[in-house]
């Protein structure tokens, strides 16, 4: 990619980050999730969250799902703490704040296409780390749910060169990337990674939204792309995709990201692929209700 | 499609619904570990409504005293077959699983048909292994004829159909079919391949007919599974779950040695190879999955 084709994207991007619809919490929460656990102080998020009692009421909407393991919403922020622990309720409000966070007016992309893929994204990266022991799983969570940001810069701020990418690669039933590098000659790879950039996120994450379509060129946390390259992968395949059927195949043992992730976790082969695979099929339903809940609320709310 | 009401009078929805009873979730596991096939939680209730009439034959009360049944009863082994019947039964239908006839036809055939394209001799053949009334490799010979005057123009196709069961087989030869086994069936597929029969019935078009050859096999006759040579795409749905492991891996050992280098291997939609054979790879297509002999090219071997 050229130095003026970096220079253009980040000039739009820049622009995204003044969009007012960004809610208050998003930026200071994001700060919050790149402090060490441990110094994380639990009345300030109740706090950060009472600024927003639209995300305050989704977020315990969303904590009440089964995907996060409680079987009746609880009462407040602080009672979700005490039960789930400070970081899962992190990534909880970090998914309801991403999901207010943009207007979806007007996007190339299926906005509930999107998040559906993005949420559907981090629960399998969840549960995949469930399986290797040492993973870290709610950082696997986050990598997941965000792995795709740039595809709402592309909708924001290329929305024309980015709609003839999503034309072209359901007409051919091609991956998005493919028909962006095609059409537009960088991917939401490329923009995501700027965006990145300016919210000033995590190198790992950073790396997670720059390579997961390219893992030979990470740079660092090799084991985290590997997992979520492999995670967006079989979600694709098992209807958690962008709505459209692509016309490809995956042989997820032999990908090099497998043996990428096998080197940290030697555990690896002794997942049952295709029961979690029969299990992943088990959590559709309650993915595809928590984003009817939390994103098109906020999606209409905010566009 | 089993009913929700056989459920309900079973009084299983309530056990299906209620998290704290976790009994059929463990006869999903053992039914898992000793088949292969996996129940998700979505179709629960069908593992509710198998055990249901199970328990009704033997006259037990409760899911819980069915699971001992299962487990330390002297008889659990056939018992845990006969489930394994109840499972099954019922379950073939033409066009049963879209995601699998999409990958054949979007994903497999354009690569065998690239593969193959420098051979002399342009032919593909299919072989459906446990092909029981037919349901399957009619859809298959369908399938492959929708292709006919376009991707697979200028081939030949086959589908070899086999079955341990006389009456099974020929049922398949007559090829009529009622509503429920064409309730996936459209109403184009319907009206191009099938002509109307007796009870108001429908009957496979000869055109399709003779792209299949039927004949009886048993999976265990290593000597008669040996010949069958030279396929590109095995089916074999709900067959395998009543082998017992060293007798399942031979027939999947067979299975790879009858493919052609590049060839492809289809369980049933819910059915796991469950690690028993390491020289297939694990494929995910979009909606299914499948495992591949590796082409002699791809150096994965």
């Amino acid at each position: 990619m050229t130095t003026s084709l970096q220079d253009g994207i980040r000039n739009r991007v820049q622009r995204i980050e003044s969009t007012p619809t960004i809610p208050t919490i998003l930026l200071p929460l994001l700060k919050i999730l790149k402090a060490p656990p441990e110094s994380v102080n639990v009345e300030e998020i109740v706090r950060l969250v009472g600024y927003d009692s639209t995300i305050a009421a989704q977020c315990l909407r969303m904590a009440g799902s089964p995907l996060f393991g409680l079987v009746k919403p609880p009462k407040s922020v602080g009672t979700a703490v005490l039960a789930l622990g400070t970081r899962r309720v992190e990534t909880i409000l970090l998914t309801c704040c991403l999901g207010q966070a943009f207007s979806s007016r007007n996007w190339p992309l299926d906005p509930s296409a999107f998040w559906r893929h993005s949420l559907g994204c981090a629960m399998v990266c969840r549960k995949f780390s469930e399986k290797l022991a040492g993973a870290d799983r709610e950082r696997a969570y986050t990598a997941g749910l965000l792995h795709d940001l740039g595809f709402i810069v592309n909708c924001m701020a290329f929305p024309r060169e980015f709609g003839e990418a999503v034309k072209a690669a359901r007409q051919e039933q091609i991956a998005l990337d493919q028909a962006e590098q095609a059409t537009m000659g960088f991917t939401h790879c490329d923009s995501g990674r700027a965006l990145a950039e300016n919210w000033k996120l995590d190198e790992d994450i950073a790396q997670v939204i720059a390579h997961h379509h390219c893992i030979d060129e990470t740079e660092s946390s090799h084991g985290l792309v590997a997992l979520v390259h492999l995670c967006d992968l079989l979600c694709r395949m098992r209807n958690l995709g962008y709505g459209y059927y692509e016309r490809t195949k995956a042989d997820l043992v032999f990908d090099p990201a497998w043996g990428v992730l096998q080197q940290e976790h030697r555990d690896l082969d002794g997942v049952d692929l295709v029961r979690f695979t029969f299990e992943l099929d088990d959590a559709l339903g309650a993915i595809q209700d928590a984003v009817s809940s939390i994103f098109t609320a906020g999606a209409a709310l905010s566009g | 499609m089993s009913s929700g009401t056989s459920v309900g009078k079973l009084g299983s929805v309530a056990a299906v619904n209620d998290p704290v009873n976790p009994v059929y979730r463990q006869i999903r596991d053992l039914v898992y570990k000793v088949s292969g096939i996996f129940q998700i939680d979505d179709k629960l209730y069908l593992l509710a409504d198998g055990c249901g009439r199970r328990m009704k034959h033997l006259g037990v009360r409760t899911p819980n005293e069915y699971w001992d049944r299962l487990t330390v009863h002297a008889n659990r082994e056939p018992e845990l077959r006969e489930l394994l019947n109840e499972l099954t039964i019922g379950e073939t239908c033409l066009f049963r699983s879209q995601p699998q006839l999409d990958a054949l036809r979007k994903v497999i055939l354009p690569e065998l048909v690239q593969d193959k394209t420098k051979l002399t001799i342009k032919r593909l053949r299919l072989w459906s292994a446990g092909c029981s009334t037919g349901e399957e490799p009619h859809t298959l010979a369908i399938n492959l004829l929708e292709e006919s005057q376009g991707l697979l123009k200028g081939w030949q196709f086959e589908v070899l159909a086999t079955d341990l069961n006389d009456r099974s087989i020929e049922v398949a030869k007559a090829g009529v079919y009622g509503d429920y086994a064409l309730r996936f069936t459209s109403d184009y597929i319907r009206r191009k391949y099938f002509v109307p029969a007796d009870d108001k019935k429908l009957k496979v078009r000869d055109e399709v007919k003779k792209l299949i050859t039927f004949s009886r096999l048993n999976l265990r006759d290593d000597s008669k599974v040996l010949f069958m040579k030279g396929i590109d795409i095995v089916f074999c749905c709900n067959v395998l779950i009543y082998f017992d492991g060293p007798a399942k891996q031979r027939v999947i050992e067979h299975f790879f040695s009858n493919l052609n280098f590049g060839g492809y291997f289809f369980l049933g939609t819910s059915e796991s190879l469950m690690g028993l054979n390491d020289r297939f790879h694990l494929i995910h297509f979009p909606g299914a999955i499948g495992y591949w002999k590796p082409s002699l090219k791809s150096g994965k071997l």
